[in-house]
């Protein structure tokens, strides 16, 4: 027997018990569209965090600091020697820390494969004025997040310029009727030196940012320029020049590959580079944890119906034993019998991939459009369930490979039937 | 003289082991030689079926040995065994074993499929064979919508399709009406006549047995004198023809 009616007959088999076959059909039917789902709302989230990883920051940097924990996480860890050369970055909290220092800097400047370095100015303003006069306290974004942030309106802020971009929900605050509106509005950032004077700096907002699951853009980020005149009013009004200190450094570097032995490098100077992917890995985790959690559960249904190709084909075998021993008496091998049943399997397996894999498609996409307009409208950007068609194909081989193997019990059995107790078979 | 185009030499086919031990031949030598029409009769348990069954290399005997042409079937493989039942047999059976949801074309087909001729081909040769049994009409319908008397002509259309040398009738109007029955068998010794096929028909029906060119009587495993009338004989003229029979069969 040739393999085109070889699979011919097979596919004409499941015609022949059209209730029994559709039932199974429907139990991998559910399979094949529960993983489709699963495995679209995997790739939705994760496409999601690749989009906002341009907002969490450059994919092609690493964001150096010192290297020091915060807070002595350890019992056992004892006090660290004084060292006069260090400069103390002072923060909100009363707490201060290590920053880079210009010598530090120049040592990445050193590191082979880095491109350029720039260091961040930590600037602490004192409030935020709008044009009505409220007062708002400000925590400015860091103008190297810029690069990746997605917009409601507006463009982001521009070196060179006394910008700021404002998150979207802000605007209304802020005194504007709508995001459109707030674009070319004026702010006041208001400084205070070390001297203790305040001084309003106006900034014009160049867009409206929109929120996403990582927090850059939930706070205004000026731009570069406009950053640096706050520091250096910042650090003013002293008589003697306060060392240069950096909170963070970025630094971009050649070829991506090279990161860890630039990361290498950079801790055997005391200083830790972590690039985006590494600060956003740990959610990545999480998300694929759930995913892969989801995924099992379909794959636990899949098997399930397995279990129902196995019960099919098992009572096709015995209901076509005669035909079976016909069959062989007519010369067909144990082989192609073989085959016969197990492309009757691959089939219904097949119509059931493809039913599911196609609903799973339409009914993600349609479900992923409500809950953007409703449930999930705070996350713009998101779209929950993504399809990628190699992931689609890959989901509907698996099945037709589960069904596969599923068929080889009922079709092992076929294919050993002896001819002549098979026509003696009532 | 012709050559033997079956040649069976002391078969022995034993079943089970220890107490459910059952031989079911103890030693037959039978040579069917080309064109010739046999009837293997015997009462039921005499072994008559095993014998079919060995001759047409679907069973392997315990002893002994079976030879297609001269050539013994214990040197075949399992894929040359296939073939030559493919290619050189054709089965008859009393229940017909028709798909009854598939149509008779599809019937017809089978044996040509499983040797993997092509659509078109299969198709022309089964209308051929169909045409010539006279139901070419019936060719798309369902194989259960059938008659009797037409499901053993589909039958007998699938089991002449790949033209086959030799041609295994077990019972073949066993489950026929005798008019029914008596076109059956007409249609088998016309084929048998015309095209030289070589028949082997396991009956129980006098009728048929006495219209074939030799009768071998089985009794318990073993091949008896023609003269011995199988029991449950029918009419005594027919046992008359037998006997007449067994001793036209050369030997």
């Amino acid at each position: 027997m040739r393999w085109p009616d070889l699979l011919g007959s097979a596919v004409a088999n499941t015609r022949r018990a059209k209730i029994r076959a559709t039932l199974t059909v429907l139990a991998v039917f559910i399979g094949a569209f529960a993983l489709t789902l699963t495995s679209g709302m995997g790739t939705g989230v994760n496409r999601y965090i690749d989009d906002t990883v341009a907002a969490f920051g450059d994919a092609d940097a690493l964001y150096v600091q010192k290297s020091q924990p915060l807070i002595e996480l350890s019992a056992t860890s004892g006090p660290r020697a004084y060292d006069p050369d260090t400069t103390r970055i002072r923060t909100g909290f009363g707490v201060s820390f290590e920053g880079l220092t210009t010598e530090d800097i120049e040592t990445i400047e050193g590191i082979d494969g880095v491109r350029s370095v720039k260091p961040m100015y930590s600037v602490a303003p004192t409030y935020l004025e709008a044009a009505d006069g409220s007062r708002f306290q400000l925590s400015p974004g860091i103008p190297v997040d810029a690069v990746g942030l997605q917009m409601v309106a507006g463009g982001a802020p521009v070196a060179g310029r006394d910008e700021i971009a404002v998150p979207d929900s802000w605007v209304a605050d802020l005194g504007f009727a709508s995001a459109q509106d707030a674009v070319g509005g004026r702010v006041d950032v208001v400084m205070t030196n070390m001297a203790e004077e305040d001084r309003a700096f106006p900034a014009t907002i160049s867009g409206v940012t929109q929120a996403s699951l990582v927090g850059t853009s939930l706070n205004p980020i000026p731009s570069d320029s406009f950053n640096e005149r706050l520091y250096d009013y910042q650090v003013s009004g002293v008589p003697e020049e306060v060392p240069e200190s950096f909170a963070m450094a970025t630094v971009t570097v050649e070829d991506m590959a090279r990161a860890p032995g630039i990361q290498a490098r950079l801790e055997e100077h005391g200083m830790l580079g972590l690039t985006v992917e590494d600060q956003l890995g740990m959610f990545r985790a999480v998300i694929n944890a759930i995913v892969w959690i989801l995924n099992a559960c379909a794959v636990i249904a899949l098997v399930a119906a397995g279990l129902g190709i196995v019960n099919t084909l098992l009572m096709s075998v015995q209901e076509r034993t005669r035909e079976i021993g016909l069959m062989k008496a007519m010369g067909m091998s144990g082989g192609k019998v073989f085959g016969l049943f197990s492309l009757e399997a691959v089939f219904i397996g097949f119509l059931g991939a493809v039913v599911g894999a196609v609903t799973g498609v339409l009914g993600g996409s349609a479900l992923s459009g409500a809950l953007a307009e409703g449930f999930l409208s705070g996350l713009p950007g998101l779209a929950l369930f993504a399809f990628e068609p190699w992931r689609v194909a890959l989901i509907v081989l698996s099945v037709m490979g589960i069904a596969f193997l599923a068929g080889t019990i009922p079709a092992v059995r076929a294919a050993r039937k002896d001819p002549i107790a098979s026509l003696r078979h009532e | 003289m012709t050559s033997a185009v079956l040649e069976a030499e002391s078969l022995v086919k034993i079943y089970g082991r220890g107490d459910s031990r059952f031989a079911a031949l103890r030693g037959v030598d039978l040579r069917i030689r080309h064109g010739e029409s046999v009837a293997v009769v015997g009462k039921s348990g005499s072994g008559k079926s095993t014998l079919m069954h060995l001759l047409a290399l679907l069973d392997a005997p315990t002893h002994g040995t079976v030879s297609l042409d001269g050539r013994p079937a214990a040197s075949m493989t399992a894929r040359e065994l296939n073939e030559t039942r493919n290619a050189a047999f054709g089965f008859v059976f009393q229940q017909f074993y028709l798909t009854p949801d598939q149509t008779v074309l599809e019937n017809v087909v089978l044996p040509l499929k499983i040797a993997g001729v092509r659509p078109g081909a299969r198709r022309r040769r089964a209308l051929d064979v169909l045409e010539r049994l006279e139901v070419a009409d019936k060719a798309s319908s369902r194989a259960a919508d059938l008659s009797g008397g037409q499901k053993q002509r589909v039958a007998l259309a699938r089991a002449l399709v790949n033209d086959p040398s030799v041609i295994f009738a077990d019972e073949p109007t066993g489950n026929l009406d005798s008019a029914t029955g008596a076109v059956v068998q007409d249609l088998l010794f016309d084929l048998h006549r015309e095209h030289g096929i070589t028949l082997v028909v396991v009956t129980h029906d006098e009728d048929l047995a006495g219209r074939c060119g030799r009768q071998v009587h089985l009794h318990d495993g073993l091949v008896v004198d023609g003269a011995v009338a199988p029991a449950g004989a029918g009419a005594p003229g027919t046992d008359t023809g037998v006997v007449v029979g067994a001793a036209g069969g050369a030997r």
